[in-house]
């Protein structure tokens, strides 16, 4: 089998076309990865600098009142990450500024199903593309006709009385093929850590080797499949034909059609329903900025009975602040059971998308490679649970200090000094750790295994019946 | 040696040979004359245990083809009409690699040696085949099967296409394969060369051996006089 292999790269070294495609296409994929590169690089100074500005901005409030300073609010920036060079995911959609302020939480009201973007991303040099899209597409135009020349020149015959099986023939084709998408692969993966190399992790180098393996799998399939046709149609047009055909409805059309039936299945609510939902059941709620309001006087009846006093003014605290929290911590349940039933539904529509895979190991590679990449909506979910999580702590620190901070009920006029503003933290993003990821994408990395081993499945039983002759 | 023991073999429903009987023995060339669609092919595919006879056996080296076709592969040299060898690699690295398939490692010395045998001149070796006439192809597929020590060697057309000059060269050489032991069989429409270079000839019409003969016991016009009323009847 060894000998084959070598045989195959001879000719593919010594091919002109092949060496001038080869080096074309590592001109492509190296500027592809300068570009992002230089992108996520300019991002990441921007919003360093935004970040800097933003805080800056806070913790120069000289004094003001902390009620105040919480519709005043901040801004939190989602941090550029290094890996999405390599694959964009949805991050060119989901946006990475976020607003944090009192009363007033984030939506995502996008579906995971929007964020397949299979054919959208045809337009847009990204590595991500390039390994996606036409990497495969090589591996076939060189497989395509690689049992099937040998069949039509005759040479397979000489080959077989050589002592050659054709089992062996087929498997040392494919792996010669795939071996050339992991050389490419591989180029991609150095120039990347070349590119980077002052800021590799731990984390960016054991993503970055899932993302290697994903790819390896699914090109495993397209050669090994591709070769397959070519060792059991007679006419290498035929193996050529079927094996673009496949490659159009695994990329193409297969994400399109089970992004409209994932987003017809597990409807996300438009904007306009979560928002009239989230307005009605706040509204049952109490309101912090009505102090005629029924359950604004309910709080305000029991906190006089903790205190044993008769009103407002007579209390130690200031009940206002205390108002305000009150329906702070209303909102926030009224939105966990919103963005709760929002993820559900994206947890469904991610679900529908995985068992795709069944059918289409393509929308595999794509799950896992934005997961990987740390651009996936999975990703953004978590930042923006830890931005709602932020605000929260943010804005109870703030009534907090409107309550207990010395100041009297009713008096607005009250302010907080500069060494506190300085005291309220900054957002601290916290990445995905990698076993989430892992078990989040498990069953993506399961269905390419099985796809591989169909693969090896059909080689194996499907060449039985080849003819030689 | 080869043995074709009543051998049948059909294609829906239409017999390609039938009930065929030949024996080529050490040392031995046997020259299959026939039109096309005689069942000269089959036959040869049949040897090669690419396709199972109907009914009937063949034998290499007294094994079954059918049953153990892996096994009289490894005693077999063919050399088909076109030896279509790989264009990008030179004459000895085709050599080389065909070797090697059949678990054969030669010295550069050694392969040029059997290059040299089969009459390739020693400036083509390193060559790349695809400058390569047919004729030095048809070599090159000789020194594989050579070099493979082949006991029997089967050829279909071999000078099918071959200036007069490499279509002696070719006679000269499965000459003296046979001299060294090896039996031949070789299929042709090539009267002439046929009667030149076999011992025996065997007529086939049909898939059915019409006339079997020593090929010193006719002349060239004489066997030509008959293979044509072979075909004509």
């Amino acid at each position: 089998m060894f000998q084959i292999i070598k045989n195959e790269w001879r000719f593919l070294v010594r091919s002109r076309i092949f060496l001038g495609i080869t080096i074309a296409f590592s001109a492509i994929m190296l500027l592809s990865i300068f570009l992002g590169n230089y992108q996520i690089k300019k991002q990441e100074q921007t919003y360093q600098n935004a970040k800097d500005h933003v805080r800056q901005q806070w913790v120069s409030i000289d004094e003001m009142n902390p009620h105040s300073a919480a519709h005043y609010g901040t801004y939190v920036f989602k941090p550029s990450n290094l890996l999405s060079s390599l694959d964009e995911g949805v991050n060119n959609v989901t946006g990475n500024v976020l607003r944090v302020e009192g009363h007033v939480q984030n939506e995502i009201i996008h579906s995971e199903a929007s964020q397949m973007q299979a054919v959208s991303r045809f337009g847009k040099l990204k590595p991500s593309l390039l390994l996606q899209y036409i990497v495969p597409l090589l591996l076939i135009f060189l497989a395509f006709n690689s049992v099937s020349n040998e069949k039509q020149s005759g040479r397979l015959k000489l080959l077989v009385l050589q002592g050659a099986k054709p089992i062996q023939l087929i498997f040392a084709k494919t792996l010669s093929v795939w071996l050339y998408g992991i050389l490419l692969l591989t180029f991609i993966m150095t120039a990347y850590a070349l590119f980077n190399s002052q800021n590799l992790s731990t984390d960016i180098v054991i993503r970055t080797g899932l993302f290697f393996s994903t790819y390896s799998l699914y090109y495993f399939i397209i050669c090994g499949l591709t070769v397959f046709f070519s060792a059991r149609w007679q006419n290498a047009t035929v193996a050529l034909t079927s094996m673009l055909g496949i490659w159009i409805i695994w990329t193409m059309f297969i994400p399109n059609i089970l992004m409209s039936s994932a987003e017809k299945w597990y409807a996300l609510p438009s904007r306009n329903e979560f928002q009239s939902a989230m307005t009605e059941d706040r509204s049952k709620g109490l309101d912090g900025h009505n102090p005629t309001d029924k359950r604004s006087i309910e709080l305000k009846e029991k906190v006089l009975k903790e205190y044993g006093v008769d009103s407002v003014s007579q209390l130690p605290i200031n009940f206002d602040g205390m108002r305000m929290q009150a329906d702070e911590d209303y909102g926030n349940s009224v939105w966990d059971k919103h963005f709760g039933n929002n993820r559900a539904i994206l947890k469904q529509q991610k679900q529908s998308f995985q068992l795709g895979g069944i059918v289409n190991p393509f929308i595999s590679l794509q799950n896992t490679s934005m997961g990987f990449m740390a651009s996936d909506n999975l990703h953004h979910q978590a930042f923006l649970l830890q931005v709602e999580n932020y605000r929260r702590v943010f804005i109870k620190m703030l009534n907090d200090k409107q309550i207990f901070g010395g100041s009297k009920t009713g008096n607005w006029s009250w302010k907080e000094d500069n060494a506190f503003f300085k005291s309220v933290p900054d957002f601290e993003y916290k990445p995905t750790q990698i076993s989430e990821v892992l078990s989040n994408y498990m069953l993506d990395i399961l269905l390419m295994i099985l796809w591989s081993i169909l693969v090896i499945i059909l080689i194996v039983y499907g060449t039985k019946k080849i003819k030689i002759i | 040696m080869i043995q074709i023991q009543d051998v049948s073999k059909s294609f829906k429903g239409d017999f390609a040979v039938q009930n065929l009987n030949l024996e080529v023995k050490k040392g031995e060339i046997l020259g299959l004359l026939g039109a096309n669609g005689a069942g000269k092919s089959t036959t040869i595919n049949m040897l090669l245990g690419f396709l199972n006879p109907d009914s009937g056996n063949v034998y290499i080296n007294e094994i079954d083809t059918s049953t153990n076709a892996h096994d009289t592969r490894k005693l077999i040299g063919y050399i088909p009409e076109n030896v279509n060898l790989y264009p990008y690699l030179t004459g000895l690295e085709n050599l080389d690699y065909f070797c090697k398939l059949a678990g054969l490692n030669y010295t550069k010395d050694e392969l040029e040696n059997y290059l040299s045998t089969c009459s390739l001149s020693s400036d083509a070796h390193h060559k790349k085949v695809s400058g390569y006439s047919k004729g030095m192809r048809q070599k090159v597929g000789i020194a594989i099967a050579y070099a493979k020590k082949a006991k029997v060697y089967l050829l279909d057309e071999p000078a099918s296409g071959l200036d007069p000059l490499a279509s002696n060269e070719l006679s000269t050489l499965l000459q003296k394969l046979a001299s060294e032991g090896a039996s031949i069989l070789m299929a042709s429409h090539d009267i002439f060369r046929v009667r030149e270079v076999c011992n025996r000839i065997g007529i086939l019409k049909k898939g059915i051996l019409v006339k079997e003969l020593n090929s010193k016991d006719v002349s060239a016009n004489e066997l030509e006089t008959l293979y044509l009323q072979f075909m004509q009847n």
